[in-house]
């Protein structure tokens, strides 16, 4: 890391640097993304409001190019208002569609084939179970995504791996939502729960995903520090994936058995706030502790 | 305040991030073989079938159902499998001294004929069991409906397979049926079922 250039910024010297801050508008895109899908869920389950099944499967498919329009308003338009803006951003997004297309999804469905023994498992195997198959495929793909499109070469702050990191879970997540939703039909809350959980399982794994590649490149953390925190992101998404049917499918009465789209909804709300406050505790510890060394006259690389 | 590392746009990666890299691969790799590991535990889990009275011990999927209540010795299906769930029947019939293992499964076409809809015979052909004693296979397909009026789904075409042996004056006849799509990857089963039957 001999190369590197190290200063701290000011407020003044990031507007020089017009480099957009990434937490506050992923926390926004979620914030109204999760209020519009609540809102759905919550017609669905208090009024009881049913619409005419093909406006309902348009509705359904609908729900996808509009998290993704959201994204494209919230989050990368405004990086071209920017001096320096992440211009990757879209084509990892894209990429990584395209990968869970190719590869991700026929693995998990065809080769793994996660559908016929993983439902009938105890949690603790489910959870096993979807973070060595599912887990494994999805954030190994987007560690490779990432790897090969932006790392080293798009890194020039910390924030940038986080802001690709949620590029790919949405690019990945987006795919996996169209797939599931054309191919089930559900009705338009499930719909929209099961967009939150693509969501939801992709971004947390892809946050561990970018903490590992800022400890690893920014910090120089010792070797395990990647590998940790990729596995950690197959683990954080096989729970919130073996968590998932639990949540949404209610208990079996005479009446056989209803699905409780809000119940899922809360567990995906709660998931995601743990993923995201820990990862950015985790996150400002290490800018912090960077920060410090810095202003005590030593740093990692020896500048 | 944000601190930010600035980084000149070409910087190479360090050894030691490189090795980073290279174990992250590694640890990728060795979870995914983990996880096949687990689904073939999975997948290849048997329980035991035991018939005294009828003579018959077998092992099936433990993952499948068994049921014994029907016209049949016993039959066990894929309930997982959505669409036809595949299914493996044994059954028994009382036969003559003369008669033949074709007259048994033309009986069976002729009964089928009536109760399936656009069922066909494909073919007849020698099959050998575990035990090198011969039987005779029979082939063929039929569409099969959703049982449930309540169910809206498409009607799926299904391949089966029967497997009729003569053992001490009565017919072992071992109906294998799954859905077209996956008849040949499910045949496995059937291979293992077969290897493991005793009757």
């Amino acid at each position: 890391m001999s190369s590197g250039i190290r200063y701290q910024s000011s407020p003044e010297q990031q507007g020089a640097y017009s480099i957009l801050p990434v937490w506050r508008r992923l926390v926004s895109l979620l914030l109204v993304l999760a209020a519009a899908l609540l809102m759905i869920v919550l017609v669905g389950e208090f009024l009881g409001v049913r619409l005419e099944p093909p406006v309902e499967r348009v509705a359904s498919l609908a729900l996808t190019p509009f998290a993704l329009a959201l994204w494209l308003l919230i989050s990368v338009l405004p990086e071209y208002r920017m001096e320096r803006p992440r211009r990757r951003l879209i084509g990892v997004a894209v990429v990584s569609a395209l990968t869970a297309s190719a590869i991700g999804l026929p693995l998990a469905q065809d080769f793994m084939r996660v559908s016929e023994w993983l439902p009938l498992q105890s949690v603790f195997q489910r959870v096993l179970g979807y973070s060595l198959s599912v887990g494994v495929i999805d954030t190994g793909l987007k560690f490779v995504v990432m790897r090969y499109l932006i790392y080293p070469q798009a890194l020039r702050v910390r924030s940038d791996a986080i802001a690709y990191a949620a590029a790919s879970a949405i690019g990945y997540g987006a795919f996996l939502s169209i797939a599931f939703i054309w191919r089930l039909a559900p009705a338009w809350d499930i719909a929209a729960v099961y967009l939150l959980a693509n969501l939801a399982v992709q971004l947390a794994s892809s946050l561990f995903i970018a903490l590992g590649i800022i400890e690893s490149y920014f910090s120089d953390a010792p070797l395990l520090v990647l590998p940790v925190n990729v596995a950690v992101g197959a683990l954080t998404s096989g729970v919130i994936s073996a968590l998932l049917g639990g949540f949404l499918s209610g208990p079996l009465t005479t009446a056989g058995n209803t699905a409780r789209p809000l119940f899922a909804f809360a567990m995906l709300l709660a998931a995601l706030a743990l993923t995201i406050g820990t990862v950015y505790f985790l996150y400002s510890n290490s800018e912090r502790r960077e920060r410090e060394a810095y202003m005590s006259g030593w740093a990692p690389d020896g500048i | 305040m944000e601190f930010e590392t600035g980084r000149t746009p070409a910087i190479q990666i360090t050894p030691r991030q490189r090795w980073s890299i290279a174990l992250t691969y590694l640890l990728l790799a060795v979870g995914f073989v983990l996880g096949v590991n687990q689904r073939d535990s999975a997948l290849n889990q048997a329980s035991i079938y035991s018939n005294l009275e009828a003579g018959f011990t077998a092992s099936y999927p433990a993952r499948w159902l068994l049921e014994e209540a029907g016209a049949y010795v016993f039959r066990v299906r894929d309930m997982s499998h959505r669409g036809f769930n595949t299914v493996i029947e044994v059954s028994t019939a009382p036969v003559g001294a003369d008669t033949s293992e074709r007259n048994i499964l033309d009986q069976l076409s002729l009964q089928r004929s009536q109760t399936l809809t656009d069922y066909t015979v494909l073919g007849y052909a020698p099959y050998l069991l575990p035990d090198d004693s011969p039987a005779i296979s029979m082939s063929y397909s039929f569409v099969a409906r959703d049982s449930s009026p309540f169910q809206e789904g498409l009607s799926a075409v299904v391949n089966g397979l029967d497997i009729l042996s003569i053992r001490r004056g009565q017919a072992v006849i071992v109906a294998f049926r799954a859905e077209a799509s996956i008849y040949r990857r499910e045949l496995e089963t059937l291979r293992w079922f077969m290897q493991n039957l005793e009757f």
